[in-house]
């Protein structure tokens, strides 16, 4: 198993993971403290809106509004650069007129 | 009108203008003015929202503490224009690496409340692409593939070039080849066809 070598685009398992092994240090426990941390925190404010008695309505959740929000809005932040507008063209230009004479062709035929 | 006249109209309006203002207490102008200046209190506050891309430290840092990230793990997607903004680049893991015996606060996505969501999230599910490490190394699962692959079209070309079928001989027909059907004679005897062979 020295030799394995995982697909592109996956993960090496934990276990063959040479950071694991070689690359501890201090700093590295401390950020994974403050990690835990961050995440300690949105912990309790779950639960805190969860168990809540009072509440009647739907915990929101930040997080997937943001998500949502910038999923749906890419445009004010949408420059035309070669690659942007070439995969505008790839995927919007090219397609019309090349199915317009596949379509025409085909007809005639 | 007369230039008296037209102050006083001037004055009016400014006057409804400001009266207006004061009502609701805005610094905006037009619409904005007569509607309430103030903001609910539900919902997210205005800086919760996605912003464009963090040019300064500080702005790094304030965009970090938006998403809940630690200030050394922020990193914005490069701003090549192509609409992330400021949203932050998470690690292209899939849902279906993580711990499945840790208490997730929704277990079937693998993930907490207000933790930042990946960008393709909606691919990152359990049930769609799968990031997790493969039993059987890259190497040998191609080699397996594409062995398996090449045999067959290999095979497939040989016997195109070597067809084989079943032995075929013309179809034989009972009673002397069909002699009467034919339209043979009734009277004639037809000469004896054997088709069979002891």
């Amino acid at each position: 198993m020295a030799d394995y070598r995982e697909a592109p685009l996956a993960t090496r398992p934990r276990t063959l993971d040479p950071n694991d092994y070689f690359n501890l240090s201090p700093e590295k426990r401390r950020a994974d403290e403050e990690r835990a941390a961050l995440r300690a925190n949105l912990k309790r404010q779950y639960q805190t809106q969860l168990n809540n008695p009072h509440r009647k309505e739907l915990i929101e959740d930040p997080a997937l509004t943001r998500w949502v929000y910038a999923r749906s809005n890419p445009y004010p932040h949408f420059r035309p650069t070669f690659k942007t507008s070439l995969l505008g063209f790839a995927c919007g230009v090219f397609p019309l007129f090349a199915l317009y004479y596949i379509f025409k062709t085909d007809r005639v035929r | 009108m007369s230039k008296i006249q037209q102050t006083a109209v001037n004055m009016a309006g400014v006057g409804f203008r400001k009266w207006a203002q004061a009502l609701t207490k805005s610094k905006g102008t037009g619409i904005s003015a007569l509607l309430s200046g103030c903001r609910a209190a539900s919902g997210g506050s205005k800086g919760s929202l996605p912003g464009s891309y963090p040019t300064t430290p500080e702005e790094k840092a304030a965009a970090a503490k938006k998403y809940n990230i630690r200030v050394e793990d922020y990193e914005p997607y490069p701003d090549k224009g192509e609409g992330f903004g400021d949203y932050p680049k998470l690690p292209d893991r899939s849902q279906h690496e993580r711990d499945p015996w840790y208490k997730w606060d929704h277990p079937d996505l693998r993930r907490n409340w207000g933790e930042p969501m990946h960008w393709d999230f909606d691919m990152y599910i359990r049930n769609r692409v799968d990031t997790s490490p493969s039993p059987v190394d890259w190497i040998s699962m191609c080699k397996q593939l594409f062995g398996f692959i090449g045999f067959m079209l290999f095979m497939f070309y040989i016997g195109e070039k070597f067809p084989s079928y079943q032995p075929v001989a013309p179809k034989q027909y009972p009673y002397n080849n069909l002699y009467l059907e034919k339209g043979g004679d009734p009277e004639k005897q037809p000469e004896e066809v054997k088709n069979y062979g002891i």
